[in-house]
């Protein structure tokens, strides 16, 4: 397929997603609408980090944190400058932008595990200090945090449960949108110049790639992202607190973006519909009785499961559901058209790696 | 003329001088060959050109701009490039991503109109697409363009990072061991390759590897480094012949009589016995990296045997794949008995095979009595203690003081007191002499003997030829990932051709001569075809007569005038 | 005056609850490569286990110490088996592994163990602390009324940094341990019994853990996830140590405990604390590459 007949499948692709999943969850109650929203909330959170952690290999712990500082932000600009929603969210979204480059900064210098400790500090920091303590009362709105009620956007209201598909439309069109240019970028020159810095960043420096430029950017881009998710918050849930975006949701985001499959977009959306629809399906569904035995399983359970699946998939699935499946259609495909000696050539290398044998 | 300059480069590690006043030129389209025995500083000066390490002093020139503060994406911009020994391709993309990336991160492509597809964009990656493929035409890579570069074999991997290095329109190309892991067949397409690129793509290169099949019939010159200083530059046949090179790289000649005590081995061997170590068509590398393949060696009891040849033939890997510190992927290891093939490195020990690994296989922050007693992991019980120290009294001397401030020498006596302690049934011990004093191998050599006599069977790897013959009763002779020769100590030492033949190579390109027999001088100068080999020569017949380049060249001309 | 020197005595009781729980992560990290993010939580867990024991079962029946005893024991107890748990089930199987999957991993067993412990316990609730010594016992140091808590903590934890230094300089295993920390790969040449180096690592850093976290209840809001939180401040301390040194390790913990405790003179804020710990961890980080968290040979 030629280059500009893909993108205009993609771009077909996108608004068929956008036509279907706009219209899902009209005839769902008011509850399941609202984990819909928040679905794509949180898939803006794993889609950031698809950009940051899958396409260009920089380990972040601290995405929720960026959600958080875009919900903030959207919601001070309304309710204290009292502005159109589409400026807040503008403003939230470059709030995030500057925030993501400033914690770009130590990644420039560290990589693996201590950018990771850096980036779980920052999310400790903003979840009990900034978001709870009163020398932030400006951005947080104190320990009431803000209401956007009455936020209007396109001269629609947006804001409180009446008006939630509303809302969830323009959250959907935003998603797709944004997902389908990120599947541009994969593509495209900037998108290989990310990916080469991921798969070595030695190579890429010395064949000319400008390390400094393209991390800032692309932890810049990857807040930005986490931030438009978390600046349509406040509609969604009518306030902020600091509570959905503290230290375990950020871990949630990294653990359920790596089970998914951190390299692929649509694992972003999956993900998202994960985190979102899962809980509250169990706090509703999940208790009664069972041929005579009460049961209950609460959130902690979706919880204990993300944890060990996490951790059986890393052990067993390097990547992710997505990814591993994704491979395998690909790989037969390859066996078919290159013809077997390549291919077995292929899978020999494919597991061979350098070890020292320990154990 | 000259493209890259380097005056007095210095590295200092810590207390090692790394690299010692280093000097040298890269003129325009010249090969310039860099080799030297190990650990004398060659990677060290690739480093410091594409800027992966910053020098303590001296100063790096290229094309009139210092290099020295330049960031490795803007040397690159300058108009370097390099390849990795170790291969560092980007696996996800397909080779011809692999070749457009520099070509944009060079170019002038931004994010936003990329994200977008923009026009600006799309004209971009069609021309860039273009120059990639015709990039890959020229390196015989037409058919791998879509492939993805994780799915490649080494050898194919290695001719793609070539062409993504060219990518960029590089002015200079530096290439890291380009022919590690290649077999003899490989390195001589390789070698014609390296040809093809300077012709149609005007680079010059800058060429580092330990394969003198490679380096001698490729370069133009070549400059030998030995203990971070220049040892010897000149042209390839020259430094071929040069004395101090061979010594360099084999190890001085015993001064005193071979075999003094008689070419008779007093000792009765049990020549009949099964060996106790058989290793049959043994394969095994890095990653992508084949590094030998089909290597088939035996010890019996009692014997030490030598495994000499050049660097990156193989030696160092063939112990690792039979201790188990790296997994074999094809053949057999027996030893004792049983089959040991990819057990793991504890099993084997204990098994009574040692491993005194190149580096030694030390513990920095341990004591050297604490190193010692933790030989009891093998042995079962608390080690004799005494006879280590009877063998080795420095060491009783510095028995608290941790090994990582020991000198050189006494860490390869801990290594090897390690050795004797484990009452081992044989014992593997590589490059044990590198970087001593001939004092101290002197007494090393003489632990292996006593090993010998004690029962134990020594498997040596050994870069110095001489030393390692006068010890070994055996000795095979490892070439391009396999072995090439074996036989017994005595008949090799007689013939020093093929020892020396498999180190620096043979047959190197004849210079052109044409017919006419006038003038020498004259007919040296005309017979050069490039103005850098022009230029070396007459440097070198310069610096041969005490006088300035440019005196020497005017004279010529004036005769040539006449 | 007075003010400083108790401030002084609770930022070192702190800072010892830091060394205690950075020094099993160093331990960790340094023989099997693992850095453990899941610390905090795996202390948790313990100690909720010894709470357990204390105030749901042995309390109504034996005296207060004795309780206390058993609880503490088989809280310990508890630890060394989930540390070897953990060795056996997960971490065996991915040795070879790049350290960021490795550090992942622990991650999802945070998750996993916090969520565990919400289940049982119950998230929100604040729990009544374990005292090891009695609540009222107060000593006078200095002229200043100190909680003999204060002092046990320090106390503790400077003799269980001696003692694993003890352990680790004097014993046969000890060595082998030091050996693996130095290079995993020359220790396996040398017959070192790696996967059992593992074990009792991962057992040791456990335990730990647990000591650590039961001594620091009577402190903080004991519920399950302040104990987990409290990663941040142990890495911070790890990291001041170099991840390497186990004394400056201990120095490290002291002295975070101190710089975290002094500001909250002037500033009243839960928070601000955090603040202090990621400071000092971005300039350990930037000033210093630590040896041990970037050399390409462990």
């Amino acid at each position: 397929m030629t280059w500009s007949s893909r993108l205009t499948v993609r771009v077909l692709l996108a608004l068929l997603a956008f036509a279907v999943l706009a219209r899902l969850p009209a005839g769902l109650d008011i509850g399941f609408q609202f984990d819909a929203a928040l679905a794509v909330v949180w898939g803006f959170g794993i889609l950031s980090l698809v950009l940051l952690t899958g396409y260009v290999g920089q380990v972040s712990l601290c995405q929720a944190t960026f959600a958080g500082v875009g919900a903030y932000a959207a919601g001070m600009m309304v309710s204290t400058y009292h502005v159109s929603y589409l400026i807040a969210i503008a403003v939230a979204v470059l709030a995030a932008f500057l925030l993501g480059v400033v914690v770009g900064l130590p990644a420039l210098r560290l990589s693996g595990i201590t950018l990771a400790i850096v980036t779980l500090g920052i999310a400790l920091v903003f979840d009990r200090y900034v978001f709870q303590d009163a020398a932030f009362a400006w951005f947080t709105g104190g320990s009431a945090g803000w209401r956007v009620d009455g936020a209007r956007m396109f001269g629609q209201q947006m804001d409180s449960s009446r008006h939630l598909m509303a809302a969830y439309t323009v959250l959907v069109a935003l998603f797709c949108g944004v997902a389908l240019l990120m599947v541009n970028l994969h593509e495209s020159g900037a998108g290989r110049r990310f990916r080469a810095i991921r798969d070595s960043e030695l190579a890429a420096s010395t064949m000319g790639v400008n390390l400094t430029r393209y991390k800032l950017l692309a932890f810049g881009m990857s807040a930005a992202i986490a931030g438009l998710g978390g600046s349509f918050y406040p509609l969604v849930a009518g306030s902020v607190s600091p509570q959905p975006f503290w230290l375990f949701t950020s871990l949630q985001l990294a653990a359920i973006a790596v089970l998914m499959g951190v390299r692929y977009v649509p694992a972003a959306a999956l993900g998202g519909v994960f985190m979102a629809f899962v809980p509250d399906v169990l706090t509703r569904f999940g208790h009664g009785t069972f041929r005579g035995q009460t049961y209950d399983i609460s959130f902690d359970w979706f919880q204990i499961a993300v944890g060990v699946l996490l951790v059986v998939q890393l052990i067993l699935l390097p990547d992710g559901v997505w990814g591993d499946l994704r491979h395998r259609v690909l790989r037969a495909a390859k066996h078919a058209r290159l013809g077997s000696r390549a291919g077995t050539q292929a899978k020999g290398q494919e597991t061979r790696q350098e070890e020292v044998r320990l154990a | 003329m000259t493209m890259l300059r380097l005056r007095d480069l210095t590295v200092k590690f810590g207390g090692i001088v790394a690299l010692d006043g280093v000097s040298l030129d890269i003129n325009r389209g010249e090969i310039l060959g860099l080799i030297g025995p190990n650990g004398a500083g060659k990677t060290t000066l690739f480093n410091c050109i594409s800027g992966v390490i910053r020098p303590d002093a001296g100063s790096m020139i290229f094309d009139g701009r210092s290099l020295m503060f330049a960031p490795p994406h803007e040397r690159a911009r300058l108009g370097i490039a390099r390849t990795f020994q170790n291969l560092q391709l980007w696996g996800s993309m397909t080779v011809q991503e692999n070749l457009t990336v520099p070509m944009d991160a060079l170019g002038r492509r931004n994010t936003f109109s990329d994200a977008l597809h923009l026009p600006f964009s799309s004209y971009a990656e069609r021309a860039s697409s273009e120059r990639a493929r015709a990039i890959l035409h020229v390196l015989e890579l037409d058919q791998y363009a879509r492939t993805l570069a994780a799915d490649l074999p080494a050898g194919i991997q290695r001719r793609v990072e070539i062409g993504r290095a060219l990518a960029g329109r590089p002015q200079l190309l530096l290439l890291d061991e380009p022919a590690a892991g290649l077999d003899a067949h490989e390195t001589k397409h390789l070698a014609d390759l390296l040809h093809t690129v300077r012709e149609r793509f005007h680079v010059s290169m800058l060429l580092v590897d330990h394969d003198m099949s490679l380096v001698l019939p490729v370069s133009d010159y070549v400059y030998v480094l030995d203990f971070g200083k220049v040892l010897a530059k000149g042209a390839p046949a020259s430094i071929q012949s040069d004395p101090k090179v061979i010594a360099a790289y084999l190890g001085e000649e015993s001064a005193k009589e071979p075999k003094q005590n008689g070419t008779v081995v007093a000792v009765t061997r049990r020549h009949d016995a099964a060996p106790l170590l058989e290793v049959k068509q043994l394969a095994a590398g890095y990653g992508h990296l084949e590094v030998i393949r089909n290597v088939s060696l035996a010890v019996r009891q009692g014997e030490v045997v030598a495994c000499i040849g050049a660097n990156g033939a193989g030696k160092t890997t063939t112990l690792r794949a039979i201790s188990g510190m790296i997994h074999p992927r094809s053949g057999r290891v027996e030893f004792n008995g049983r089959d040991i093939t990819g057990k793991t490195a504890e099993h084997i020990s204990r098994e009574g095979l040692v491993h005194v690994p190149e580096g030694r296989g030390l513990f920095p922050n341990l004591s050297v009595e604490d190193t010692l007693r933790l030989v009891s992991n093998s042995l079962g019980k608390a080690p004799d203690l005494a006879t280590a120290y009877r063998l080795f009294p420095k060491l009783k001397e510095r028995r608290n003081q941790a090994v990582g401030t020991l000198s050189g020498g006494e860490q390869q006596m801990v290594a090897l007191a390690r050795a004797v302690l484990a009452r081992p049934r044989l014992v593997m011990v590589d490059e044990m002499s590198q970087g001593l004093a001939p004092t101290v191998v002197r007494h090393l050599f003489e632990i292996i003997r006593m090993m010998r006599d004690e029962g134990i069977a020594v498997l040596i790897v050994e870069q110095f030829v001489e030393s390692a013959l006068d010890v070994a009763d055996r000795a095979y002779v490892f070439e391009h990932g396999t072995i090439g020769h074996s036989g017994s100590a005595a008949e090799l030492r007689a013939d020093r051709k093929l020892i020396s033949g498999s180190y620096l190579g043979g047959g190197v390109r004849a210079s052109n001569g044409n017919g006419h027999h006038a003038d020498p001088a004259l007919m040296e100068v005309v017979s050069v075809k490039m103005p850098a080999t022009l230029k070396r020569t007459l440097e070198e017949r310069a610096e041969k007569e005490g006088r300035p380049t440019g005196a020497v060249m005017m004279e010529l001309l004036g005769r040539v005038k006449a | 005056m007075a003010t400083f020197a108790a401030y002084t005595i609770i930022g070192l009781s702190l800072g010892g609850v830091f060394a205690l729980a950075a020094l099993g992560i160093v331990l960790i990290y340094r023989t099997t490569g693992v850095l453990n993010f899941a610390h905090g939580a795996m202390g948790m867990f313990s100690t909720f286990v010894a709470w357990q024991i204390f105030y749901g079962i042995a309390h109504p029946f034996w005296p207060q110490w004795l309780a206390t005893a058993i609880a503490i024991v088989v809280g310990l107890a508890f630890a060394a088996l989930m540390g070897l748990f953990l060795d056996l089930v997960v971490f065996r199987w991915v040795r070879t592994r790049p350290p960021v999957v490795k550090a992942v991993i622990t991650i999802g067993i945070l998750l996993a163990l916090q969520a565990t412990a919400s289940l049982i316990w119950k998230n929100n609730q604040y729990h009544l602390s374990i005292y090891v010594l009695p609540k009222d016992w107060v000593l006078n140091v200095a002229d200043v009324p100190v909680g003999a808590n204060s002092i046990a903590i320090i106390a503790v934890a400077l003799g269980l940094a001696f003692g694993l230094a003890a352990y680790l300089r004097y014993t046969s295993f000890g060595r082998s341990m030091r050996a693996v920390s130095d290079s995993p790969t020359a220790a396996s040449l040398w017959a070192v019994p790696v996967a059992r180096v593992s074990a009792v690592s991962w057992m040791l850093g456990s335990l730990i853990a647990a000591v650590a976290g039961i001594l620091i209840t009577p402190f903080i809001n004991f519920d399950t996830t302040s104990l987990t939180l409290l990663i941040i401040d142990a890495l911070a301390a790890a990291l001041i140590g170099g991840m390497v040194s186990l004394p400056l390790t201990v120095l490290g913990g002291f002295i975070l405990g101190l710089l975290e405790t002094y500001p909250t003179i002037w500033i009243q804020s839960l928070g601000f604390p955090r603040l202090v710990a990621l400071v000092v961890i971005l300039a350990v980080l930037i000033v210093r590459n630590p040896r041990g968290l970037t050399a390409t040979s462990r």
